[in-house]
């Protein structure tokens, strides 16, 4: 699927994250919980397809139930005691609604995270960050790729030694811990070679030296300017929403919070839109396309 | 044009959110009383309206005083006569309510004293010196007295509870400030002692009745001789004190039911309210009392963890607890949802059995027929509920 939002300048795709991604942080409001994850989840599924269902199914799943499960089994604060439990302490309504909305912020975080890493490229962040601050942005590009790209490599590896007949999949127990012992031997050695190497490249090519450009293709036009002022009054709505209180909500000990007041669902229109901005572009963009293709 | 109609939009509903969303239980602070001691009915209809808590604090012939008003008791506001003469006197308190009539909701008025008093708890007397009702006793530094005004009109007397078993504690004992006769008195009145306190075994008074009648438990009592530390951590057991029983060593035989009073109060928390996390206003008893003090039936053999449990599964009472394999004890972290360090960094919950708070866990402390247990909420590490050797090992 062609992704429009992911051609925006780099600052706007950065904003979108980082407002995105502190919202879902400082708010634990449920109908805010349950909009961001829905619309993370809808853009995964955008971006990635398939690819998102089997992770949320063999990853995400497991580790929301698992944070879910967990609260109510150690905390044990909260007014209404439902039953008790083994060790003698309640188990209280109050801590599985609490498990419950944590576990969706951390699943959440984690789709949000995984669209992170498929907008923002290496080179739009080290765009954004390369010339204030060349050597941090650069470890921190590093870094947020090394999982991917040791995945990658790993299976390259992995399938080179399955050709040669050293693979970790038969033989006895002591041969295949052999072979793995072996394929994570290379990977350290190539992961440490690969980082010296992107280290010395930039540095030949003079890297972060007072004076040197670089080139890049992003220019701030005027869909990228009305897209900020969007963010930004999101963002200045939403910020305003939090320190009136207008988002309130607490689990403990009793669950409280507004939840149907006027303002309250002004405050949710504007988190729908915020968090689907990308989804809207892209349908927008979709339009335009078809559109175009209908007069040929 | 497009964003100037939001923008109007976002001004607009800032404006307003904050005054339209609906007011949770909020403490505001103080308010003095003034020198006429009337506070207007306005004051009280806000109070009311936004749901808040407030306290009153005046001050009489160097006394402070200070009532506790929460706006949900509030039913009529109307003008309210607040002032209270206080007379201090060594051992007693004399009140002089200024108001000629009940204020029409119940309120906890605090007395902070200029001196200590050497009390578990004190009791409230009429003008017919009739008692009307109990008051705790708290205070780091100087004693304050808590209870609920029930009466607000004509004069009342608050005197230390001598009847009170744990009213010689280890403190009385090294000041040596009550008289014999006091002692005397006190033993004779008193039929739930039945160990040997310091306080008496220093004045050589024989205590009759030291029942041995009702110990097929199996708790014994320190001579005073241990120095080292058990391999719990707990300090030495003053001479006297019943000495730790680990649970997993104590009989439990239901067949022997026996009784103890038990209570569960936290009226130290009303003297710091700035200081309580906002979040738990809405689960503080107005008057501090969580489960007044009544008699129990407990099975022999149980500990104070024991019967707090099974107390507050039956009186659908929240209470959480761990278990801390250090000190071979439950550790009891909250009870109706108020926790520790709920109320500063300091605070928490204590318990105390006739008089005296034990340097071990509570489910190391067995229970014996007629024993008084009070758990309480200190702000203070327990100073301010006299506890603070428990805590500090005496240091």
């Amino acid at each position: 699927m062609r992704d429009t939002f992911s051609r925006c300048h780099p600052i706007i795709n950065f904003l979108f994250f980082g407002l995105v991604i502190a919202y879902l942080m400082f708010i634990m409001h449920p109908v805010m919980l349950i909009i961001s994850f829905l619309s993370a989840l809808s853009y995964a599924v955008y971006l990635d397809g398939r690819k998102t269902v089997i992770f949320c199914l063999k990853f995400l799943l497991p580790t929301m139930l698992t944070a879910m499960i967990i609260n109510p089994a150690f905390s044990h604060e909260g007014i209404t005691i439902l039953c008790y439990l083994p060790s003698g302490n309640p188990l209280t309504l109050e801590s599985i609604l609490y498990g419950i909305s944590s576990s969706v912020m951390l699943g959440t975080s984690l789709l949000w995270f995984r669209c992170y890493t498929i907008i923002m490229t290496s080179d739009k962040f080290v765009y954004i960050f390369g010339k204030i601050i060349p050597a941090l942005s650069l470890v921190l590009s590093m870094t947020l790729r090394f999982i991917p790209k040791f995945k990658a490599q790993f299976e390259v590896v992995r399938d080179a030694q399955y050709c040669i007949g050293k693979d970790i999949s038969d033989g006895s127990i002591f041969s295949r811990l052999k072979n793995a012992v072996r394929i994570f031997s290379i990977m350290i050695t190539w992961s440490l070679e690969n980082a010296i190497e992107t280290a010395d490249s930039m540095k030949s090519r003079g890297y972060g030296l007072k004076g040197r450009t670089a080139f890049s293709i992003y220019r701030f036009d005027s869909r990228d300017k009305s897209i900020l002022c969007c963010l930004l009054f999101c963002g200045i709505y939403l910020t305003c929403g939090i320190l009136a209180d207008g988002l309130k909500w607490r689990y403990f000990p009793s669950v409280k919070g507004v939840l149907a007041e006027p303002f309250t669902i002004s405050f949710y229109i504007v988190y729908i839109l915020l968090c689907n901005i990308p989804v809207f572009i892209n349908r927008k963009e979709d339009k335009i396309w078809r559109s175009l293709k209908s007069e040929i | 044009m497009k964003y100037k109609i939001l923008l109007l939009f976002l001004t607009v509903n800032i404006i307003f959110c904050g005054c339209n969303l609906k007011q949770e239980k909020d403490y505001q602070g103080n308010i003095n009383i003034p020198e006429n001691g009337i506070v207007e009915k306005s004051v009280f209809s806000q109070i009311q309206e936004n749901n808040a808590v407030v306290t009153f604090s005046g001050e009489s012939n160097c006394c402070k005083y200070e009532w506790t008003v929460f706006g949900d008791d509030i039913e009529n506001p109307r003008d309210i006569n607040l002032a209270i003469e206080i007379t201090e006197e060594p051992e007693q308190v004399l009140l002089n309510f200024q108001s000629n009539d009940y204020f029409g909701f119940s309120s906890v008025l605090s007395i902070h004293l200029n001196s200590v008093w050497d009390c578990q708890s004190a009791i409230v007397y009429d003008s017919e010196n009739n008692a009307v009702c109990g008051a705790s006793v708290t205070g780091s530094e100087n004693t304050i007295l808590n209870y609920t005004a029930l009466q607000t009109s004509g004069t009342f007397c608050i005197m230390p509870d001598k009847a009170d078993s744990s009213q010689i504690n280890i403190i009385a004992a090294e000041e040596k400030e009550i008289t014999t006769e006091n002692r005397i008195s006190t033993t004779k009145n008193n039929q739930q002692d039945d160990y040997l306190t310091p306080a008496e075994q220093f004045s050589g008074i024989a205590v009759s009745g030291e029942n041995n009648d009702n110990t097929s438990n199996n708790r014994i009592i320190s001579d005073g001789s241990q120095t080292e530390q058990d391999k719990y951590l707990t300090d030495p057991v003053p001479e006297g004190k019943p000495m730790p029983v680990e649970p997993e060593n104590a009989e439990i035989n239901e067949q022997t039911q026996y009784t103890c009073t038990f209570s569960v109060e936290c009226s130290t928390i009303l003297n710091n309210l700035g200081e309580l996390n906002s979040e738990k206003l809405d689960v503080l008893p107005a008057d501090g009392i969580i489960f007044p003090a009544t008699e129990v039936i407990f099975y022999e053999g149980e500990s104070v963890y024991d019967v707090l449990q099974r107390i507050c599964k039956e009186n659908n009472i929240h209470m959480e607890a761990s278990w801390t394999p250090m000190y071979n004890s439950a550790y009891v972290e909250g009870i109706h949802n108020l926790y520790e360090f709920d109320c500063g960094n300091l605070s928490g919950w204590m318990y105390r059995v006739d008089g005296w708070y034990p340097n071990y866990g509570c489910s190391r402390y067995q229970l014996k027929d007629g024993e008084v247990v009070e758990w309480r909420y200190t702000c203070d590490l327990g100073n301010d509920v006299g506890g603070g050797y428990a805590v500090t090992g005496g240091e």
